[in-house]
């Protein structure tokens, strides 16, 4: 389909060029912006793969609640004096080397792997009259096969709720 | 891509370039005399004392952190209400002690204070 | 599309993380470029699991969120501590054991 390949090539590169912008701009906010940008293009390519729930879910969590959660604390710290700072490490070296093991590890496999990646024809999408869309799919697994981990994530959310608030909250006498 | 999101992006792309276009034709049309007198506050408007970005206090940061936690139980609970009918009982005895967990979470922060607006 | 392509997208944004997060000395970036990784991560979960035509991958990357979530809020958390005592949030400057 020639949509969707214009759609995804467009999405790779706004993906590809705000999350260069995120780990690159001088001031704490312009990445936070770029990272939205960035979060918004992640967002369209689960649209192109049919996980319109999971598009929706970053949209509402991520872009709504994790990226406000930075900009609040980025407003907790001076922005205008910490930009004038050094932006970089001194360990630039071991960057480099590590980004082009990386590099060629991950291109490596995915290099040797690209046969395995050919498991035949991908099933063909069911009819239309039978198919329940993507979040009854998602609710039915969610709630039957993954319950372990589903009440898990309630005692992982009540952990970081509580640690959250403990390391935030100033000590009594502090202010 | 779904077919039906088609119109969505359209309206997308349109909502992306109006703002766009306005201000490119704007700058394009307007005259341009910027001022010293241009950027003062205008009649009995205030001087500003100090930099927009000030520092902020800290209980935005915690309402935030609670946001998010209850941002992401919300999550959990949309594919819970679509499939309600197949999941029955066991579904909603699932989703209650879900929401125990949390709920245990908001008392004990409602308990500490961490909410009070002093 | 052929999944290969959404794993060299998810793999140049990983790249692009790891090397956020060992470049840059402030530490909201660096919690900026972990979300970056595990966007990376999820790209790849969602095409295998679009590629499969199997929900799992796409139910495993709700969970990934959560994670992102919980990890983000005691991070900067963390962070705010951090910088309550040091007055910094350069991850090069914070470097003793006690105080």
């Amino acid at each position: 389909m020639q949509l969707d390949s214009i759609l995804f090539y467009l999405f790779a590169v706004q993906i590809l060029f705000s999350a260069l912008m995120t780990i690159t701009r001088r001031n704490v906010v312009y990445s936070a912006v770029w990272l939205i940008s960035t979060l918004v293009g992640v967002a369209g390519i689960y649209l192109l793969q049919g996980a319109e729930f999971l598009a929706g879910v970053q949209i509402i969590l991520y872009i709504g609640g994790i990226t406000v959660l930075f900009l609040f604390v980025i407003m907790l710290v001076p922005v205008s004096e910490e930009s004038k700072q050094r932006r970089f490490s001194s360990q630039l070296w071991i960057v480099l080397i590590v980004a082009v093991l990386l590099t060629g590890e991950l291109g490596y496999f995915l290099w040797q792997g690209a046969d395995s990646f050919q498991m035949g024809e991908p099933t063909p999408p069911a009819e239309i009259g039978t198919v329940t869309t993507n979040s009854e799919q998602i609710g039915q697994v969610l709630f039957s096969e993954y319950l372990l981990p589903f009440e898990l994530a309630s005692i992982l959310l009540l952990v970081a709720m509580i640690g959250a608030v403990v390391m935030a909250k100033a000590r009594p006498g502090a202010e | 891509m779904p077919r039906g999101y088609i119109p969505i992006l359209i309206f997308l792309v349109l909502a992306f370039a109006f703002p766009v276009v306005t201000i490119l034709v704007a700058k394009l049309v307007r005259p341009s005399a910027p001022g010293k007198t241009k950027l003062e506050a205008y009649e009995c408007g205030i001087p500003s004392d100090a930099d927009t970005r000030g520092r902020y206090s800290i209980r935005f940061y915690l309402v935030a952190i609670l946001f998010v936690v209850f941002d992401v139980e919300t999550i959990f609970l949309i594919p819970w209400a679509i499939q309600y009918n197949v999941l029955g009982l066991f579904g909603l005895i699932e989703m209650l002690v879900f929401l125990a967990i949390l709920i245990v979470g908001y008392i004990w922060i409602f308990r500490q204070g961490a909410l009070k607006w002093v | 599309m052929p999944v290969t392509h959404y794993l060299v997208l998810s793999m140049a944004l990983l790249i692009i993380g790891t090397v956020g997060v060992l470049t840059r000395r402030n530490i909201i970036v660096i919690l900026m470029s972990i979300e970056l990784i595990l966007n990376a991560v999820n790209i790849n979960l969602v095409a295998f699991s679009d590629y499969l035509q199997n929900i799992n991958g796409q139910v495993f990357t709700i969970f990934v969120i959560t994670d992102a979530a919980a990890e983000a809020a005691v991070g900067l958390g963390i962070l705010i501590a951090l910088f309550r005592n040091k007055e910094t949030v350069h991850a090069d400057e914070i470097d003793i054991l006690r105080w």
